[in-house]
């Protein structure tokens, strides 16, 4: 019997390693994900000549979950800013240089520094035939600031919303803020048909209806959404897909699979090593798209261990972290390290030039010496596998300066409820930030007063803030740059949130079934940005 | 009347069962770490988006009102509402049972025609070749985790192809030619381990029957081993692997939620497997409820048939007692 089991067991390991070893003996040497660009600014252009008319299926990992249901004004999370954004427009968009641009506000003026004038699009029209007006531009931003979102924040000091004229509209702000055409570039900021909503028609949170290129004429939550042309978009003549099938998909091989097999033509993937996955998959590109997310480090200095709120000890632990090991180990040498502001962006800091960066691991290790060791544990959730990995890389880091780490892998229910409860209960803590697309809009949660979730494990100070409130209302330039270099070093000494590396997107597609349009960089996670340009046959 | 006394006493128990699972489930599904609106808007909402959330979910309410709330619902048919996605979960259940009771019906068929005669030819014959099939099979499927053998699986077919795709499912009404090519894989993963299963426990149960006394004597007086089997052992030997094959059921409502989330089909495993991940708890419920419903059910069942077939059985349990 025992016999028999073995000869099993052997069999199937044999079959196993046959059939991993055929995914990964490929092309050891190539790197495991492409960021080679096909033009400035662009991981993928869109072939003209490409056969189109066909179905567009797009595998991803998990479905929206709002509370607000499809209202876009409460869309928290990168995957319903995406889905909704296929189908609603914003007043900005940004381009592929992360640089604002014009959307359904073809142009606009700054007369002064707290005042914008938008002149509005004359071809917008809402997907039920009706053209878009001043009036729903002015309703729907005036709805997100009388119905607080997180988003309602981003906008900045919003005094006055009003229409002047028939295709123009004015927004008066109660001080300057940079960050304020960004923040109207996202899908939250949508504009929306107010007078539908208004009168009863429409219930915005179970319909969408936008000016968006796409309608979404069917969905099951959790598994699967079906978007039609919206005929009367400006670019629904030349839509390069007959309709758009977006499959939820949670595990990882299961979509790579299906883009093997056929039965994905796009899919975002979780991990780099997928690429591994797909190496030997004829037809199917795997591209990095570079994000401004990124991973940062929770030091719990309120309800932590008590050596934790000793500053010098959150600074030797941070400074024994190596964001190039974190990068080559966990991403594959794919991404970057980041300040508080997301590298890449304009006026963002230089992460190497951060105090941490600089520092000697001897006066590191020191400072944990004359506290006598340290043992933390460090929580990670594990639906982003990338999270476990780079905490085996920290475990490693810390334990050189005498720090001794205990990973602890948790859904994200249980994690959420040990890191954002009041009282929080971690030491050490993993997690991302979306980087949005000015470097002063992330530097918000850095200010547990404004932040709130953050203020249970970090303290924060009022110097910090003062340089975060400076971020906001100094203009682009080099000024600006000054005060984010300050800013940076400032938290990367107190070291309660510590910024790690940037967290890119793994993106795969058939070469032979899709040509899609892809920007090297994305601000708001929305790897479809560019659909209006796919093409499927 | 003992029989009927018996079977009414194994109702109530049943009953009663339920009810205390019902309190079981209700109370660890709200003390599970971690909140719907927390996870549901996410740590940057503000205490009023939370407090209009939980408004909305009805979750502001005591805790025992909404026990009673949810048990009253579930006795009219009214499972709630997703909290999610504000869909009726009675009408996802609709769509999605028949799916996942498609897998179930098939896999314990499978199994029934396959584990059962492997069983009863690695015992009979458990020096020959058959025997050490038998063996084989049962120790391979019993050593593989579903995960795993699912995992290569899904590897396995959308390298090499052979016709199948993996995730592409559709509803039996809309193309009942995807419908089934989209369960023959989830169905043969699951159905490797319960086939084993009973292998394994068919062949126990004969080979003990084989042993006892009035067998002995059968083969001493000459019968033949088809009359044998027929006669002295298939009865004997059907209580237990009864047993095992309603066990299976247990082990099936687990099995089918990693088989439903990694070959994306949507059944009531891959439902409820979402649902814990945001916990959703008016799915958790239900969907928890439900299988404990159909455990029970399904044990009083195989009890009930166990015991008609081998009345020793239920004198054996009064003199427990």
């Amino acid at each position: 019997m025992l016999r028999a089991a073995r000869a099993g067991a052997a069999i199937v390991a044999v079959a196993a390693l046959a059939l991993t070893g055929c995914a990964a003996g490929a092309d050891s040497s190539s790197p495991p994900v492409s960021q080679a660009e096909a033009a400035p600014g662009f991981l993928a252009v869109a072939d003209e000549s490409f056969d189109s008319g066909g179905e567009l299926v797009v595998q991803v990992d998990y479905d929206t979950a709002e509370a607000s249901g499809l209202d876009p004004q409460g869309a928290a999370t990168a995957r319903s800013w995406m889905i909704e954004g296929l189908s609603y427009e914003t007043l900005t968009t940004i381009d592929e240089d992360l640089a604002v641009a014009p959307s359904l506000a073809t142009s606009w003026e700054t007369p002064s520094d707290t005042e914008y004038v938008f002149t509005l699009a004359d071809d917008a029209v809402f997907s039920n035939g009706r053209a878009m007006t001043a009036d729903d531009v002015v309703g729907s931003l005036q709805r997100l600031l009388d119905n607080p979102t997180t988003w309602t924040g981003q906008l900045g000091p919003v005094a006055s919303v009003e229409k002047t004229g028939d295709l123009e509209v004015t927004v008066t702000l109660s001080e300057p803020y940079a960050p304020f055409l960004a923040a109207l570039a996202n899908t939250p900021a949508a504009v929306l048909p107010m007078a539908e909503i208004e009168a009863g028609e429409v219930d915005i949170t179970q319909q969408m209806l936008g000016t968006g290129p796409l309608v979404a004429t069917a969905h099951r939550q959790d598994e699967e959404w079906t978007f039609e042309p919206n005929e009367h978009h400006p670019d629904a003549g030349s839509l390069g897909f007959s309709s758009l099938r977006i499959d939820i998909v949670g595990d990882e091989a299961t979509r790579a699979a299906g883009l093997r097999d056929g039965s994905a033509d796009f899919a975002v993937l979780n991990s780099a090593d997928s690429a591994e996955l797909l190496s030997n998959a004829a037809d199917v590109t795997v591209a990095g798209q570079k994000n401004t997310d990124y991973h940062y480090l929770m030091i719990n200095s309120v309800s932590g261990d008590e050596a934790l709120q000793d500053e010098a000890v959150r600074f030797a632990i941070n400074s024994a972290i190596d964001r190039d090991a974190i990068n080559e180990l966990a991403f594959g040498g794919s991404t970057g390290a980041s300040g508080i502001t997301p590298a890449g962006l304009p006026d963002s800091c230089a992460p190497d030039g951060l105090p941490s960066a600089t520092s000697d691991a001897a006066d590191a290790k020191a400072v944990i010496d004359e506290i006598g060791g340290l043992e933390l544990d460090l929580l990670v959730y594990t639906d982003e596998p990338v999270l476990a990995q780079i905490a085996q890389v920290m475990l490693q880091n810390l334990a050189e300066i005498g720090v001794t780490v205990s990973i602890e892998q948790l859904d994200y229910a249980t994690y959420s409820d040990r890191v954002y409860g009041d009282p929080s209960d971690f030491d050490l803590a993993l997690s991302w930030f979306a980087g949005y697309a000015d470097p002063a809009m992330v530097t918000t949660w850095w200010n547990p007063g404004v932040a709130g979730f953050s203020s249970v494990y970090m303290s924060g100070s009022d110097e910090l803030n003062e340089l975060i409130a400076a971020g906001y209302t100094t203009e682009p330039g080099d000024e600006r740059a000054g005060v984010f270099s300050e800013l940076c070093a400032l938290a990367d000494e107190q070291s309660e949130m510590i910024p790690l590396v940037l967290r890119p997107s793994t993106i795969a597609w058939n070469t032979a079934s899709v040509s899609p349009t892809l920007t090297t960089d994305e601000g708001y996670g929305d790897f479809l940005r560019h659909i209006t340009e796919f093409r499927a046959g | 009347m003992p029989v009927v006394l018996w079977s009414l006493r194994r109702v109530a128990a049943a009953l009663v069962t339920l009810i205390g699972v019902s309190v079981l489930i209700f109370a660890s599904v709200r003390l599970m770490p971690g909140d719907y609106t927390d996870l549901v808007l996410g740590p940057l909402a503000s205490e009023e988006q939370r407090a209009r959330a939980v408004a909305a979910s009805g979750l502001d309410a005591p805790i025992v009102e909404q026990y009673f709330r949810w048990l009253f619902g579930v006795f009219t048919g009214d499972l709630g509402f997703s909290f999610v996605s504000n869909v009726s979960v009675s009408d996802e259940f609709a769509a999605r049972l028949p799916v996942t009771a498609t897998i179930a019906i098939v896999t314990i068929l499978a199994t029934l025609l396959i584990g059962i005669p492997l069983g009863f030819a690695s015992a009979l014959r458990s020096e020959g070749s058959a025997g050490a099939a038998g063996r084989l099979v049962s120790a391979l499927g019993i050593s593989i985790p579903e995960f795993l053998l699912a995992g290569v699986v899904v590897f396995a077919v959308s390298t090499l192809g052979l016709g199948l795709s993996v995730g592409r499912h559709a509803a039996f009404a809309d193309d009942p030619g995807r419908f089934v090519g989209s369960l023959v894989l989830p169905i043969a993963v699951l159905s490797v381990g319960c086939v084993a299963v009973v292998a394994r426990n068919t062949r126990d149960a004969v080979m003990n029957v084989l042993v006892e006394p009035h067998v002995q004597a059968a083969v001493a007086r000459g019968e033949t081993p088809g009359f044998i089997v027929r006669h002295h052992v298939l009865r004997n030997a059907a209580a237990p692997i009864l047993t095992v094959v309603g066990s299976l059921i247990a082990v099936l409502l687990g099995g089918t939620v990693i088989v439903e989330f990694v070959f994306n089909v949507p059944g009531m495993g891959s439902y409820l497997q979402t649902a814990l991940g945001r916990r959703d708890y008016a799915i958790i419920q239900a969907a928890v409820m439900l299988a404990a419903a159909v455990f029970i059910i399904t044990s009083l069942l195989v009890d009930l048939v166990a015991n008609a077939l081998d009345p020793r059985l239920r004198l054996t349990g009064r003199s427990r007692r």
